[in-house]
């Protein structure tokens, strides 16, 4: 049991702190499909980093700049280029997987991975059977009540929220919607890079080609299956964590009755549901659609 | 100079351009402290770009704006709200979403940058309280009926101490008595040191409560704050309309005056007895997110006559339109076109019938404002046949050239979007669409909305000459002034329910009060 | 004329736009990027056979962009082309082993048929959700890949696997030579019918049917077409059924023409791609064809690079990536921008 727990927190702490990217930038009124891209960004950045530098800090931060430099240049896209979010995002998943293909396969040659000689620090002994844990899984949760009280609890989420739902409203009120979109990406940058570092170093210290292999999208789905609210997302994620490591113990617990690949698709199948039920629930779209378009201001 | 003489605000050479479009030029104007101020205009003279301006919502392209004598720093919001400026939209804008207290705190900054959710509701439950608000602060504002939604707006203005408050249109979406309570509260905002500055459009509102009146016609300033007691309803309506003969057509004048001449044909002894156009009986509906259900509803319109429908916006007017359309299902009763009961059958059929509707939203439910006028024109001879009909554009094309010339709309070229279309001419090409000799009832919901007067003038022009050729009309308006001058026949709505049915002469007094709900 | 003409001049540059941050981003990572431009250019259409080698990627892509592109004109934003594809390609291998055996004549219409009806009701779903519930069918279309892409892994890994493969790959027995449509550089006259009688079709149906008027007016503005009493629903079902089934079609025509059997996790970006040709071309059908040259040029040139020219094949992910980032930009400056360009080139002719 506590092994499983262990592997759902492995496995669901990189794909909530990039969910809490997407939670704040649908907040702010932004559709992030570009969350896989960022997160690819986050991993490749740390572990290359580390091996090119040997400082874990300069690799952090490499991967930091490099995920808001990216979010920036999605902000750029949609806000001034106007152009459309989802398929920008989608672009930018794109980016993120070929550049990081690109970058591993021209500093290291064509290998399947790239090792780290060290990861992110341990939790350490005295934290029992989650020793082997990264210092990032601890500070999970504290990072998911710290955005539900600036998204639910403070000025600027209320701004935040405006910008989203009536942007017309927050320039009213001298809040500017563009800035505001800025921050939210730029937020959700350093989210999805300390996601990315935490999935590439946090366990098994090693980089290869297309290694989020779809968490990003996943972390989209909770997003919407937790109606963008930090805390609901973050359950969500959890959710979803659970279910695939119930995936990869499915051959251990039922044998082939339930094929481990199908047992995978819940949590899109969930997030289909949850879409259907908040239209239900809601008499119309929950989510405003517009083919995703950002708001005029 | 000491600040108390300079006047509240001050333009100086303003000038907004859009594109190539001028919609302030060079507008002088200046606004004494603590009087209720009037900027009244057509639709498109530039009254809402000047509030803009102002707000910081728009940065003009020359000019400078001064509050108390100390310059602005301009196309800034904050910098507007800072210097006392706050301004309040016509169609309003808070997050649906937001609970009040929520849109109070979201754009003030006399507290803290956080809070709890009770803490929240302490924080604005006073300054609530002193606009007579009483509803629970958690409410939703989207759950919030108009006139509170409008208090609630006037509200969030003033969260920070402002000292000029604007009003955008602040009366076309009130019941007489709500402008009555609306007019109230200004008074009550200017005994308290506040500047007042209202944008409206109707002259005998203006004389009722402002101190001082600017014109505005065309994006130039035709009357600088004029004091209203030396203005008559006349002077006014001949400067904001500019003509050099001044109003000489009734309907310009009823446009603006709502001096309404009396020109109602007078029901034909043989209409009244021909077979109703529109025959709904004991209509029921559920509820939807437009308004109260129907209830009740009894209602018949003959060819040859136009039935005016009164009543404050959300008392069911759209549901009304909705059920006759069969875009919301009727729980009970029939409805009828021209004697066949249509009750459960679908718009296209209803169509068919000649049924023709001028929506209430000309820009999303009248044109899709990025497809060319001929799609525009020919989607509803297209849905007459099965969808794989065989077409040639370019016959269609031609078509809709020789139907919008008909009807003189001003345009370019077939092909070009809707949306590049004044609102006048968009409302022509909806009617000749619409309006032609196989519609046997039109729908005419708030047909006039937006349009400068030459444009009204007109399609009350095409109402009256639809019921001369013999079709039914029903018209919804939240204007009194437009219902009784063109109706024939006038029913009030209120609650979903149909509670007055009056003929000519009509009384202001009586439908006012029956709008409300006093009058039972 | 006007308004497609600032398109096409639109796409172009914002096609440049895309080529100078991948230009950066090829710099960045150590490469040369005209070096590697002009190995993309040798790959897709320069070198002996390249054009041939490029229609063969662009025509399922054309059929499937068709289908977004009709899907978009419509107003629903149906990103499922690739769940769609995947699940034609699955209906028609089911159909296929089901009636192994059998004469061509009847098996290969018969697993067209159940190709073209797969792609078809993994639309329909969403579509129903849509229309019915008013689901945002953005999110289902996206989820519907996700879930297409574990059911080919599981029917590849499970009951459609070829028990003579190794243990790893996961693949379906390859069909009868018979059954095949073309050989495996994937050109026959079959298949360039298929493609011409597609867009033809397509062609018809939104530029001289009343449909095709009403469905866009719809896409612009469902509001005002319910208002004039069309069953919205009926379009909108249609649209999906129509743009699910070419997907499916594309998947049954990889099927049966170049692979010759079902493999778990093939083409992983085509729905993408064909997403991106849809709007490239402004959602025209000629349009689609120019633009599914060109993608299915870069499709062919990732398989040149990494073999011919030393190059990884990333490079062309990145390509589609960064046009995918501007394409859809709308931006008014450079709407002007070329209003005044164009006005410039009528005066001086």
């Amino acid at each position: 049991m506590t092994d499983l727990i262990v592997a759902v927190l492995r496995s669901a702490t990189p794909l909530i702190y990039v969910t809490m990217a997407g939670v704040i930038a649908q907040r702010a009124g932004i559709w992030h499909l570009g969350l896989e891209g960022l997160m690819i960004i986050g991993a490749a950045a740390t572990i290359i980093g580390i091996v090119l530098t040997g400082s874990l800090l300069v690799a952090l931060l490499v991967a930091a700049v490099f995920c808001v430099l990216a979010s920036v240049l999605l902000w750029f896209a949609i806000e001034r280029l106007k152009a459309n979010p989802i398929i920008a995002g989608l672009g930018l998943t794109g980016l993120g997987i070929g550049g990081s293909t690109l970058a591993a396969q021209s500093i290291f040659g064509s290998q399947a991975s790239i090792s780290a000689p060290f990861g992110l620090p341990q939790l350490g002994e005295s934290f029992g059977p989650f020793a082997a844990l990264s210092v990032l899984v601890a500070a999970m949760p504290v990072t998911v009540v710290v955005m539900w009280f600036l998204l639910r609890r403070t000025r600027f989420g209320l701004q935040l929220a405006a910008c989203g739902e009536h942007p017309f409203a927050a320039r009213s009120a001298g809040v500017s919607p563009p800035r505001m979109r800025l921050v939210a990406l730029g937020i959700g940058g350093l989210l999805a890079a300390a996601g990315g570092a935490e999935l590439a170093a946090g366990g098994l210290q090693i980089f290869a080609q297309n290694m989020t292999a779809g968490r990003g999208f996943m972390a989209f789905a909770a997003v919407v299956f937790g109606a963008a609210h930090p805390i609901g997302s973050a359950l969500a994620a959890l959710f979803f964590s659970v279910v695939s490591a119930l995936g990869i113990r499915a051959q251990l617990l039922f044998g082939n009755a339930v094929p481990p690949d199908l047992l995978l698709a819940l949590p899109y199948l969930a997030t289909v549901f949850g879409v259907w039920l908040s239209g239900r629930l809601r008499g119309g779209a929950a989510i405003p659609s517009a083919f995703g378009e950002l708001r005029d201001y | 100079m000491t600040g108390t003489l300079a006047p509240a605000i001050t333009c100086h050479d303003v000038t907004v351009k859009f594109g190539d479009f001028v919609a302030l030029s060079d507008v002088n104007l200046s606004f004494e402290r603590g009087l209720v101020h009037a900027v009244v205009g057509q639709n498109g003279a530039g009254k809402t770009t000047l509030a803009r301006v102002a707000a910081g919502l728009i940065r003009p392209d020359s000019g400078r704006i001064s509050i108390d004598g100390k310059p602005l720093a301009l196309g800034n919001v904050r910098e507007s709200r800072k210097a006392g400026v706050e301004l309040v939209h016509q169609s309003f804008a808070l997050p649906p979403s937001f609970a009040i207290a929520e849109a109070m705190e979201f754009g003030a900054d006399r507290f803290g940058p956080a809070f709890s959710s009770r803490g929240l509701r302490k924080r604005w439950s006073a300054h609530l309280k002193s606009f007579g608000i009483a509803a629970d602060l958690s409410a939703r504002i989207r759950d919030l009926p108009i006139e509170t939604q409008q208090s609630v707006e006037i509200a969030r203005a003033l969260v920070n101490d402002a000292s000029i408050l604007i009003l955008d249109e602040p009366t076309a979406v009130l019941s007489p008595s709500g402008v009555e309570a609306l007019f109230e509260r200004v008074r009550g905002l200017k005994k308290n040191g506040i500047t007042v500055i209202l944008v409206l459009h109707k002259i005998r509102e203006v004389l009722a409560i402002a101190d001082t009146v600017s014109v505005l016609r065309g994006g130039r300033l035709i009357a600088a704050a004029v004091p209203a007691a030396s203005l008559t309803p006349m002077d006014l309506a001949d400067q904001i309309v500019g003509s050099e003969t001044g109003v000489t057509d009734a309907d310009d004048a009823a446009a603006l005056v709502g001096a309404a001449p009396s020109r109602h044909a007078g029901m034909r002894a043989e209409a009244r007895s021909a077979v109703p156009v529109l025959a709904l009986s004991k209509v029921a509906t559920a509820p939807d997110v437009d308004g109260p259900a129907l209830a009740d509803v009894t209602l018949r319109v003959h060819p040859g006559e136009i039935v005016g429908v009164a009543g404050v916006e959300g008392n069911g007017q759209k549901t009304l339109v909705r059920a006759i359309a069969g875009l919301t299902a009727a729980r009970a009763g029939a409805i009828e076109l021209t004697g066949l009961d249509v009750t459960g059958t679908d718009l296209g059929t209803r169509r068919r019938l000649g049924l023709s509707i001028i929506p209430f939203e000309r820009n999303s439910e009248g044109l899709s404002l990025t497809s060319s006028l001929w799609e525009n024109w020919s989607v509803k001879r297209l849905l007459a046949d099965p969808l794989l009909t065989f077409i040639r554009p370019a016959a269609l094309r031609s078509d809709s050239d020789e139907a919008m010339k008909r009807w003189d709309v001003r345009y370019r070229h077939a092909g070009q979007p809707a949306g590049s279309l004044s609102g006048g001419n968009a409302q022509k090409l909806v009617f000749s669409r619409e309006v032609d000799d196989e519609a046997r009832l039109v729908i005419a919901a708030q047909p006039t909305r937006g349009l400068d007067v030459g444009a009204t003038a007109f399609v009350w022009q095409a109402l009256r000459a639809a019921r001369d050729r013999g079709a039914g009309v029903l018209l919804i308006s939240s204007d009194l002034d437009e219902l009784f001058d063109i109706s024939d026949r006038l029913i009030v709505m209120l609650s979903g329910r149909i509670v007055a049915d009056v003929v000519p002469p009509f009384s202001l007094a009586a439908v006012g009060a029956a709008m409300t709900g006093a009058g039972a | 004329m006007n308004a497609n003409l600032i398109a096409v001049i639109r796409a172009l540059i914002f096609i440049v736009f895309a080529l100078v941050l991948c230009g950066i981003i090829f710099e960045f990572a150590g490469y040369s990027s005209l070096d590697m431009f002009q190995s993309i250019v040798d790959g897709a259409f320069l070198r002996p056979g390249g054009l041939a080698q490029s229609l063969r990627w662009a025509i399922p892509l054309f059929i499937t962009a068709v289908g977004v592109g009709l899907s978009f004109r419509c107003g629903f934003f149906n990103i499922g082309a690739q769940g769609q594809f995947y699940l034609g390609a699955v209906a028609a291998t089911v159909m296929a082993t089901s009636l192994n055996g059998w004469p061509a004549l009847i098996v290969v219409p018969a697993s067209f048929a159940a190709g073209i009806a797969g792609g078809a009701l993994w639309a329909l779903w969403p579509g129903l959700l849509k229309l019915r519930s008013g689901t945002d069918e953005t999110i289902t279309t996206l989820m519907g890949n996700f879930i297409a892409n574990l059911l080919l892994v599981y029917v590849t890994t499970g009951p459609l696997k070829d028990p003579s493969g190794s243990g790893q790959q996961s693949s379906s027995r390859p069909l009868a030579a018979a059954y095949r449509i073309s050989n495996s550089l994937g050109l026959s006259p079959t298949i360039i019918v298929i493609a011409v009688v597609v867009g033809l079709l397509m062609w018809l149906l939104i530029n001289r049917t009343a449909f095709g008027v009403v469905a866009s007016l719809a896409g612009r503005n469902p509001v005002m077409v319910r208002w004039q009493g069309a069953k919205v629903w009926r379009l909108g079902i249609a649209s999906f059924l129509i743009s699910g089934a070419l997907a499916g079609l594309a998947g049954t025509v990889e099927v049966f023409g170049p692979n010759g059997r079902l493999v778990g996790g093939f083409l992983p970006t085509h729905g993408f791609t064909a997403i991106l040709i849809a709007l490239v071309a402004n959602l025209s059908v000629g349009g689609t064809a120019v633009g599914a040259l060109f993608f299915g040029g870069l499709a062919s040139a990732a398989l040149y690079l990494p073999i011919m020219a030393g190059l990884p094949s990333a490079a062309i992910d990145i390509i589609n990536a960064a046009i995918a980032l501007f394409i859809t930009a709308r931006s008014s400056h450079i709407d002007r921008l070329i209003g005044g360009l164009i006005g410039r080139a009528r005066k001086t002719p």
